[in-house]
């Protein structure tokens, strides 16, 4: 039992909470004794002093007068006095003689005393001295009703202190069966994951206390590996997929290779053929790497500032050439927009983004290349003139090996789906829209109706720089 | 003189390929298994060319880079890399690696590289006119003429002309070229660079002048002397 956490902190809690119960009550109740104790020794001083009086002004007969007139009312109940002669013979008083433990002089003392008048020993607070005549005078209160009242008080004190420890430790035990309660569904849930079921959510009460926020962030935290998971599985499935169709064209390129009399021309049309089946494939490959990587977050911590504008006139530059042989003009408007990214797979993305519009860019049409600060977000566009995507297929070109036009040929089916890993581990918010460089463009023979091309804007809305920061700081450590 | 190149490689199909190439291209080429073996051997000296691949077996490839390099040995460096992220690569470069390549890569890729690696102290010369036949590039005056007829060039056409003339001869591939003038680590799939490099020559060479940039089949572009 004591091995448990919450048991271990029970312990502790009761200990603590007793011991300052017992602390606070036993100051109290000792301060409020001294205090009394003070009290009654104050009384004492003054009587003496009234006696030592009476003494100087009527001698022992005075005093012995005074004495038993004190005693004879039954105000001074409480009152105890003894006067005896230098040889401890009682003259007066209402003790039957004088106590052996008493020395006269000494300090205030406290002691159990027989009265005449009491068949049971009472105590007593005293003070004894001896007159300048020989005499010895005791002076005493009787201190039943203080010891009585002290000991209600220490009672009550200890009382008080165990039923603050029962109270702590039924708090205790309610708090761990709260808080017991409230793991055990952490653990369940973590077993029931352990044992296959990825599924499993820990339930939420919807009281947005700690426990429920934390559940909350174990439950995003598992969407997140599920969600990573899921990936792998299609990547796997898809590279399974995608690989065996190409794989299986070059084993049938390289078994017809081994035919014994083949022309060596013939045998150096199928290497090539070869080659670029193997080409083919190692591209997927790498992208699908790529795309792997940003998913997971990985090159965040190579991030630096980049200027976009840099970036596009850099692969402005890379690709006008091409641009311009397939008879596309290459547009570029690049105005700054600094953000903090990973230089080289965001010139990936725009590469991919400009070979995309390039493939589909009628003869005659513009590309354009835009950068800047659009409603306080750096922005990088590329937009087309050519067939664009239709709205419901725009959420499926963003997967893995979606390609639209299958008769257009070239793509992987990979260049977008790495665009959008990149746009996400840059926290960008990638957007496809009919292009509004489609409606001010030399209409193209192949595209009669402006509906039939309505072109594609692809544009990146990055956060901005010191939004990325943070967005970086939350994402938490990367591995 | 026969030059000498240290090959660390663990995969031996791999290791074959290599060496078969590097021997056939003239080169003598010792080769090892494992990291530590292979950093014994290059701290030896004697080597012209380190070729290092990335993932080796007892001592990793980075480690082994950065031992020979904090042992003052300042041998050329070509690193190899199974499918090369972006992120491999130039961390590669920042722990002293002259060069990086990614597997899979052709040889005559792998080739080029180790040429230009081999080659490079050459390059160090400060030559400001660099010339190819009747073809002069200034690099102070940035102006390129061919005979008496003066070239346009754009700064980018002119930043490619001089990188091929300072590797007269060599053989530059096309992702030589995109690390070179763009830092660009990875493959466009677009001929990008065989149109730069087609515009370009239309530039050089006017008409009835011998062609001065040679493509080289698989590999990449040379250029040399007519002849």
């Amino acid at each position: 039992m004591l091995r448990t956490a919450t048991s271990r902190l029970i312990a502790a809690y009761l200990a603590l909470f007793s011991l300052s119960t017992a602390l606070v009550l036993g100051v109290f109740t000792w301060q409020s004794t001294a205090l009394i104790a003070g009290e009654t020794r104050d009384v004492l001083a003054a009587e003496v002093e009234g006696l030592a009086e009476q003494y100087a002004a009527g001698g022992v007969l005075g005093l012995a007068q005074t004495i038993a007139r004190r005693l004879d009312r039954a105000a001074e109940r409480d009152a105890i006095y003894l006067l005896t002669d230098g040889y401890g013979e009682r003259i007066t008083g209402n003790l039957a003689a004088w106590p052996p433990t008493v020395r006269a002089g000494g300090a205030p003392i406290e002691l159990e005393l027989y009265r005449i008048d009491s068949e049971r020993p009472v105590m007593v607070a005293a003070v004894a001295f001896r007159l300048p005549g020989g005499e010895r005078l005791l002076v005493g209160r009787d201190a039943r009703a203080r010891a009585l009242y002290e000991r209600a008080l220490w009672q009550a004190a200890i009382w008080a202190t165990g039923l603050a420890a029962l109270l702590s430790l039924a708090a205790g035990w309610l708090l761990s069966r709260f808080v017991m309660g409230r793991i055990g569904e952490i653990r369940r849930t973590a077993s029931e994951i352990v044992a296959g079921d990825l599924s499993r959510r820990v339930p939420l009460r919807g009281t947005d206390d700690e426990f429920d926020r934390l559940n909350a962030t174990l439950n995003a935290m598992l969407d997140r590996i599920a969600g990573l998971v899921e990936n792998l599985r299609a990547v796997t499935d898809s590279l399974a997929h995608d690989l065996r169709s190409p794989l299986t064209r070059l084993r049938a390129l390289t078994a017809e290779f081994a035919e014994p009399e083949l022309a060596p021309e013939a045998r150096e049309r199928l290497a090539v053929r070869a080659q670029a089946e193997a080409e083919a494939m190692l591209r997927q490959l790498t992208a699908l790497i790529e795309i792997s990587r940003a998913e997971a977050g990985v090159g965040r911590e190579a991030f630096e500032p980049v200027d976009l504008a840099a970036l596009a006139e850099d692969a402005a530059d890379l690709y006008a050439p091409a641009a311009e042989d397939r008879g596309v003009a290459l547009q570029l408007s690049a105005a700054p927009a600094e953000i903090r990214g990973h230089p080289q797979l965001l010139a990936q993305a725009l590469s991919n983004l400009l070979e995309n519009a390039l493939r589909y860019a009628p003869e005659g049409s513009a590309i354009r290349l835009e950068t800047g600060i659009e409603l306080g977000m750096p922005v990088l566009r590329v937009a087309d003139a050519g067939p664009g995507i239709p709205a419901a297929e725009r959420a499926r070109v963003l997967q893995r090996f979606v390609t639209l036009d299958p008769s257009r040929g070239a793509g992987s089916g990979l260049g977008l789906a790495l665009v959008a890993a990149i746009a996400k581990l840059h926290g960008a918010r990638l957007t496809l829209a009919d292009s509004r460089a489609a409606a001010d463009r030399p209409r193209p023979a192949d595209c009669p109706g402006l509906a039939d091309c309505p072109g594609l804007d692809v544009t990146l809305g990055f956060p901005a720089p010191q939004r990325a920061r943070i967005a970086r700081n939350s994402a938490g450590p990367t591995p | 003189m026969s030059r000498c190149v240290l090959l660390i490689e663990d995969d031996t199909t791999m290791a074959d390929y290599i060496a078969r190439g590097l021997g056939e291209a003239g080169y003598a080429v010792e080769r090892c298994g494992t990291g530590r073996d292979g950093l014994f051997r290059a701290t030896d000296g004697g080597f012209d060319l380190v070729i290092l691949d990335r993932m080796l077996p007892e001592l990793d490839g980075l480690s082994v880079l950065r031992s020979m390099r904090a042992a003052g040995i300042r041998t050329p460096v070509l690193m190899l890399t199974a499918l090369g992220s972006v992120d491999e690569r130039v961390r590669g470069l920042r722990e002293g690696a002259d060069d990086y390549l990614a597997k899979p890569f052709s040889f005559a890729e792998l080739a080029a590289r180790a040429e230009a690696l081999l080659r490079r102290p050459a390059e160090t010369r400060d030559e400001t006119v660099l010339a190819c036949a009747d073809l002069r590039v200034d690099l102070a005056t940035r102006r390129a003429t061919r005979g008496s007829r003066e070239i346009a060039l754009r700064p980018r056409e002119f930043q490619m002309l001089a990188y091929l003339l300072q590797r007269k001869g060599r053989v530059v591939t096309r992702t030589m070229l995109l690390e070179a003038l763009w830092d660009y680590h990875f493959d466009p799939q677009t001929n990008v660079i065989e149109v730069h490099i087609s515009k370009l020559r239309k530039k050089i060479d006017g008409p009835g002048e011998p062609p001065l940039i040679r493509t080289v089949r698989g590999a990449g572009y040379k250029i040399d002397e007519p002849g």
